[in-house]
């Protein structure tokens, strides 16, 4: 079922979380929700289920507000950033709760245990749980209504390697069957391994809206840093289709859309002196930094030596 | 969208929401532990004040409330597991689990105070109509004797019941409202324990007055036999303590509606 957003804005006294956020998130694929912590990323989930109400805007889950459907658990599975469970309740007891409120019986409350790989702790007390089985539990009561639509708010964060990997195994076996499936994560690396679309927010505004394999062509792009006397020049005989060249400093340029050697080449061709000829891959990460750089909250401030 | 087996039938039911609010409450170790001590307590004290009061001259006495004296640590008792019931959601974070189960908040709070009353009311009865008959055996010969045929007697233990019933569902209240459990827990003994006390020291008559109509004092005397100098009547008691429970389930319930969770 399809999440759209339209102009969601969420105020807190005077700080804006979200900020005039729209978007569209679709069946059949992972879809990516990045950004820096504090972007806006968990309020906007809270929107989505009806925890929050936005100030203005409007957040709607196969058509209607969340709170509007008959069985919400069915339509949409969550996991929350912030831990849901009674530390004094078990996970089977936990999960019964849940179910009992939609008529879902024991027997599927056992099979999300199994699913997660809680079955010889399901009667434990979750306050023992670890950060790892904690965020099990969270996505068995997600899954709990086989929804069809899933939102998982940093699923990743805390898990081993082992963990980590079945995350991602699972979101993309739940896109795989046709359900939409929503995921916040900080760290872009993680998202490029699993994401198809992603939506890219800062300080609560949207800044992309776009595929992964689109983001990695335009930011993935190797840039060159050259410095020559006779830049202008230089900059004339490389321009060509596909080839970016800005001005830095004086006697400076940046290159992209061709490799250093064929900047070589045609500088040696013509004559033109190369003081600086410098390649530099842009990573995923730093493509996700460059864009969200404006946004971050809280920078750390460089020491000077 | 035939890969996505969403399960036919299953939606949002009241008797769901009650259901999922019962197995909240007895999935808690503190709920056990909680009603256990109101039981052993109210009998306990019930027992040894049986078999301990000797008569003496003009100390006004109600053979109900005497017998069930063990129950106003019992009223502090079940009104915690209220507060803790209500607040221990926010608490805890699973009001997030909670909510996001049933968007439309208000059939939570209503099925958490169904089945907290019924439960406090069940256990209730079970209490006084152990703890009353115990106690009088003892207390057969001294002016505290009454037998469950004398006047106003059953009407006290039910009383009794409705009053733990009722104070549960004031901590309930309070709890949802407060959003905290020492919050909460404040309020319920400055409001029905302090407050009354500290009143006695103003003497004023609207004070006095209003006095009689705190849950403290209608507690007395929705229990009393006989009825007490300082409560309402039996009827006005039981009117008093359900407004107050009322009051509160009122706060919380605007309070979950009109905000975020």
């Amino acid at each position: 079922m399809t999440i759209e957003a339209r102009g969601l804005t969420k105020r807190y006294g005077g700080k804006t979380a979200v900020d005039d956020l729209t978007f569209t998130v679709r069946p059949g694929t992972v879809t990516g929700f990045l950004g820096p912590n504090g972007a806006g990323k968990s309020t906007t989930m809270r929107l989505i289920l009806g925890l929050d109400a936005p100030t203005s805007g409007t957040v709607t889950v196969a058509g209607r507000p969340y709170a509007a459907h008959r069985a919400p658990l069915t339509e949409v599975g969550a996991l929350l950033e912030a831990r849901s469970v009674h530390p004094g309740r078990s996970a089977y007891g936990h999960l019964l709760a849940l179910a009992h409120t939609h008529g879902i019986g024991r027997s599927r409350v056992a099979e999300v245990i199994e699913a997660v790989g809680l079955t010889e702790v399901a009667h434990r007390r979750a306050g023992g749980f670890s950060l790892g089985m904690g965020q099990r539990l969270g996505i068995a009561a997600a899954l709990l209504g086989d929804p069809a639509t899933v939102i998982l708010d940093e699923p990743v964060n805390g898990l081993d390697p082992e963990g980590v990997l079945w995350i991602r195994t699972l979101l993309k076996r739940l896109a795989a069957e046709g359900r939409t499936v929503f995921v916040s994560s900080h760290l872009m690396g993680e998202m490029a391994l699993t994401a198809e679309h992603l939506i890219i927010v800062g300080r609560g505004r949207l800044l992309a809206d776009t595929t992964v394999e689109e983001f990695v062509r335009s930011a993935g792009r190797d840039e060159v840093t050259l410095r020559s006397p006779q830049a202008g020049r230089l900059r004339e005989l490389l321009a060509g289709p596909g080839v970016e060249i800005s001005g830095g400093g004086p006697g400076e340029l940046t290159v992209t859309g061709t490799g250093a050697p064929d900047i070589g080449l045609t500088a040696a061709t013509h004559g033109v002196p190369l003081f600086e000829l410098t390649p530099r891959r842009v990573s995923l990460e730093d493509a996700f930094m460059e864009l969200t750089r404006e946004s971050v909250e809280y920078h750390a401030q460089g020491v000077a030596a | 969208m035939s890969a996505v087996a969403v399960p036919a039938g299953h939606r949002i039911t009241p008797g769901g929401v009650l259901r999922s609010e019962w197995t909240k409450l007895w999935s808690l170790r503190s709920t056990w532990w909680t009603l256990g001590s109101v039981v052993v307590l109210t009998v306990g004290l019930g027992l040894l004040i049986g078999a301990t009061y000797r008569d003496h001259d003009g100390a006004p006495g109600d053979a109900v409330l005497v017998a069930l004296f063990g129950l106003q640590f019992g009223q502090l008792m079940v009104a915690v597991l209220g507060v803790l019931a209500s607040a221990g959601e926010w608490s805890t974070g699973m009001a997030r689990a909670s909510f996001a189960a049933v968007p439309r908040r208000l059939p939570v709070l209503w099925a958490k105070a169904a089945v907290l009353a019924g439960v406090l009311f069940g256990v209730g009865l079970v209490t006084v109509w152990v703890t009353f008959p115990a106690a009088q055996r003892l207390l057969s010969g001294t002016e505290m004797h009454a037998a469950l045929g004398d006047p106003g007697v059953v009407r006290g233990l039910f009383g009794a019941a409705v009053m733990l019933a009722l104070s549960a569902v004031l901590g309930l209240g309070l709890g949802a409202l407060l959003r905290s459990t020492p919050a909460a827990i404040g309020t319920f003994v400055g409001v029905v324990m302090i407050l009354p006390q500290l009143a006695r020291l103003v003497s004023y008559d609207w004070v006095e007055t209003a006095m009689k109509y705190t849950p403290l004092n209608a507690t007395d005397a929705i229990m009393s036999a006989t009825g007490t100098s300082h409560g309402p009547t039996p009827l006005g008691a039981l009117l008093t303590l359900l407004a107050w429970a009322g009051a509160a389930l009122a706060g919380a319930a605007v309070r979950l509606v009109r905000g975020d969770v």
